[in-house]
């Protein structure tokens, strides 16, 4: 007798085989939907000439001047439509990207009231082609074996490579601000989607899982690799002062997430004031910025946030689940409103705290540009290394007496308490890894902007960093890594939709949580 | 090591639940504990492993008043299970034995950290005793699987590898064989067995009273939170007032 049986998906059974030309057709609606997604691509999708952008001549209809160039979406879509030809098990997320590629031009070009035919054609082909695919029996999970050390090694390398290059292609995509590039947020959105599709082809015919496999054999190496190839992205098209600065923030905030995936993804405690700890390791190093060299007052930020922490933790003891999180929303709260009227002379109240100096390692300024690379490079550099290290807090403290501790209090704190575990010291100290890790990246915060004021530290920010934990994957290693980088990139990237940005952001996090509640990184 | 509930009491609010009950758990013995439903032995239970405080009298364990406090009870030997299981669903077979032996691992924080050498010894160690109990109580040395996706029946031998993986004295099993088919009973029957033969103590809660009686050195029946009778199974077993408080009485038995 079995109790917890997955659920069982109810599919419309089969369609009764229909006779002759009817079957026939049926048939044919993958290949045509594939060849309709060709077409749509070689269509022109604007009516008037748009300036500037990736692909000016291409947008419009003086596209037939040129067919041989085939680049920006138009490629994403005519490697799609290959793709769904070809692959039948890259049929449904083949389409799901081009609808998405479709969606998001189509938006823009009406709002620009220069909507042509490419569009809708594309739209009606993906929108054939998912009916195609669902139509489709499910397939059994394909399974590649695990191959010797040495091709697996550069399979390993290969993988990550590209993932820089997705990474830095996805960093630019759409250029940098809208003075350059007037239409940079849809070509960046279109340009999410087709990443989406290819993970999702990739996926469906088991190369994820295979190179996850692999990865997990060769731990070492893959983490170097993985490592080496975090470190080069200043060397790739990414590498302008301006993006630096965009990943090393991200660099922050993700430390900032890992630390709130030990406190709410591992023990499972909600925490709805977690950035107040960013603030007090900001707050804490500016203060001792002129005073002290970067490592001692990096320490002195990790060390006061974890004091914080324990502080914050111990009403743990007393109260559970929602109880909890309105007295870490209260705690957020109190020092948002303490930061804001300069408390002891501390924060700099509404003037901030300005003029803190770069980071300064044997006579090294971190802000000037050094060699080939852009300023920035080196505080990216060292919010790659400060992630690398909380990551591995999280992976280590995952697999030990602590961290089982953690998630037997997330599962079922009464039989945790029951299995001996002291679930109220486990709690505190889940509260002073966290806190310490945020403390650290607000240390790099303060050096790296140079001016720390209380509007960073609202509560938004801390919803946020709850969503990107949520959203990568609650426990998991790089999910929030992962989060981060999504919630804190799409803001920066959306930019041009200005009034719908929230609006925009909001809906991406509905449309994740319906499609994959466990997280875009699951555990299982 | 010997577990006493000494002129135990616990009311909640206006109701009681038990009622001045004493019952000694002598060393490596089956102890069965029966009676009709909501007679008190959960809360019997839930009194000998520290979750409730009773409202009067105490619960010795070796001479020492136990605190109320399950970790406690967890740390000086006394184990248990659940009614309604209750496993770490979410975590793998493997991981709630370890969360199981959770007291008896030693780990710092620091050597948590950084994974060093005798951090590495310390979670082989715990690994293997941990496979150990797993095979012990015949499920998948592995332990892969979610504990989640477990049949049944697996989830309540896992439940008891949990137990068992924490070195104790005394295991207390709340109603292991609800719900299973005879089969299944009979290997429940031969784990208690085994348990006991590893010098283990045994408290059981069943309402299977031929499990009971054939298993058991002692059995203890609990009527409306007294305790009615106690004593080897064949004297309980034609106690008349325990086949009264099962079957009732009659006008023509009077």
């Amino acid at each position: 007798m079995t109790l917890d049986r997955p659920p069982v998906r109810h599919r419309k059974p089969a369609a009764p085989e229909l006779p002759g030309p009817a079957a026939v057709l049926l048939r044919l609606r993958a290949p045509a939907a594939a060849v309709l997604v060709l077409a749509g691509a070689l269509l022109p999708w604007a009516s008037v000439v748009l300036p500037g952008g990736a692909y000016p001549d291409l947008a419009t209809l003086q596209f037939f001047d040129a067919p041989h160039l085939v680049t920006g979406f138009r490629l994403h879509l005519v490697l799609l439509g290959l793709a769904a030809a070809l692959l039948p098990r890259a049929r449904k997320p083949a389409a799901i990207g081009v609808i998405a590629i479709a969606l998001v031009h189509m938006a823009f070009l009406t709002g620009l009231g220069a909507l042509s035919i490419g569009g809708p054609v594309t739209l009606a082909a993906g929108a054939l082609l998912l009916w195609a695919a669902r139509a489709e029996p499910p397939r059994p999970r394909m399974e590649l074996k695990t191959p010797p050390p040495a091709v697996a090694w550069l399979v390993l390398l290969v993988a990550f490579a590209a993932l820089l290059w997705l990474v830095s292609a996805t960093l630019t995509a759409g250029g940098q601000s809208r003075a350059t590039n007037p239409y940079g947020g849809a070509e960046f959105l279109a340009f999410l989607g087709f990443g989406l599709a290819v993970a999702g082809v990739l996926s469906a015919y088991g190369v994820l899982a295979w190179i996850s496999a692999m990865s997990e054999r060769h731990r070492i190496f893959s983490i170097a690799v993985l490592l080496g190839c975090a470190l080069m992205l200043p060397f790739t098209q990414a590498g302008t002062g301006y993006w630096m600065t965009v990943a090393s923030s991200i660099g922050v905030y993700a430390a900032t997430a890992i630390g709130l995936n030990i406190v709410v993804g591992l023990a499972g405690l909600l925490d709805l004031g977690y950035v107040a700890f960013l603030g007090i390791g900001a707050f804490t190093a500016a203060n001792l910025a002129h005073a002290v060299p970067f490592p001692v007052a990096a320490l002195a930020g990790a060390v006061t946030a974890g004091v914080f922490g324990v502080v914050v933790g111990s009403p743990t003891l007393r109260v559970r689940g929602d109880y909890l999180a309105i007295v870490t929303l209260a705690f957020g709260e109190i020092f948002f409103r303490a930061a804001q009227n300069d408390i002891g002379g501390l924060t700099g109240g509404a003037n901030s705290i300005p003029g803190i100096p770069p980071i300064n390692v044997l006579g090294l300024a971190f802000n000037e540009p050094v060699g080939g690379l852009p300023g920035g490079s080196r505080y990216y550099m060292i919010s790659v290394l400060m992630v690398a290290g909380a990551m591995a807090v999280l992976a280590n403290l995952r697999r030990s007496r602590t961290g089982r501790a953690w998630l037997a209090i997330r599962e079922d704190e009464d039989v945790a308490r029951a299995m001996g575990v002291r679930t109220g010291r486990a709690k505190i100290v889940a509260f002073l890894v966290g806190a310490t890790l945020a403390g650290l990246a607000g240390a790099v915060f303060a050096h790296k902007l140079g001016t720390v004021g209380y509007e960073s530290f609202d509560f938004s920010e801390s919803v946020t960093l709850l969503a990107a934990v949520v959203l990568g994957g609650m426990g998991t290693v790089p999910g929030a890594v992962v989060g981060a980088s999504l919630l804190f990139v799409l803001p920066e990237k959306l930019r041009e939709f200005s009034d719908y940005r929230l609006m925009l952001f909001g809906l991406a996090l509905i449309l994740i949580m319906r499609f994959r509640p466990q997280g875009l990184v699951s555990s299982s | 090591m010997t577990l006493i509930a000494e002129n135990v009491s616990m009311a909640f609010g206006g109701l009681v639940a038990l009622d001045d009950v004493t019952l000694t758990v002598p060393d490596r013995a089956i102890i069965g504990l029966i009676g009709p439903n909501g007679a008190g032995k959960t809360t019997l239970f839930n009194c000998l492993t520290g979750l409730y405080a009773p409202t009067s009298g105490r619960v010795l364990l070796d001479g020492r008043p136990l605190e109320a406090d399950p970790a406690e009870a967890a740390r000086h030997g006394v184990a248990r299970t659940f009614q309604n299981i209750r496993l770490f669903s979410g975590m793998s077979a493997l991981e709630n034995v370890l969360v199981g032996r959770h007291t008896r691992i030693k780990q710092g924080l620091m050597s948590a950290l950084f994974h060093g050498p005798a951090f590495r010894r310390s979670e082989a160690e715990a690994v293997e005793r941990a496979r150990a109990e797993l095979a012990f109580v015949g499920l998948d040395p592995a332990g892969d699987t979610p504990a989640r996706s477990l049949s049944y029946g697996d989830q309540r031998r896992l439940e008891i590898a949990r137990a068992l993986a924490g070195d104790p004295a005394v295991l207390m099993l709340d109603e292991p064989t609800a719900g299973m088919n005879g089969s299944e009973t009979t290997a429940i029957r031969t784990l208690i067995g085994a348990i006991r033969d590893r010098g283990i103590t045994v408290v059981v809660i069943e309402h299977d009273t031929k499990f009971i009686f054939s298993l058991c050195d002692h059995v203890h029946v609990l009527v409306r939170g007294r305790m009615l009778v106690s004593g080897p199974p064949e004297a309980v077993r034609t106690d008349p007032r325990v086949i009264e408080a099962y079957l009732g009485t009659t006008e023509c038995s009077k």
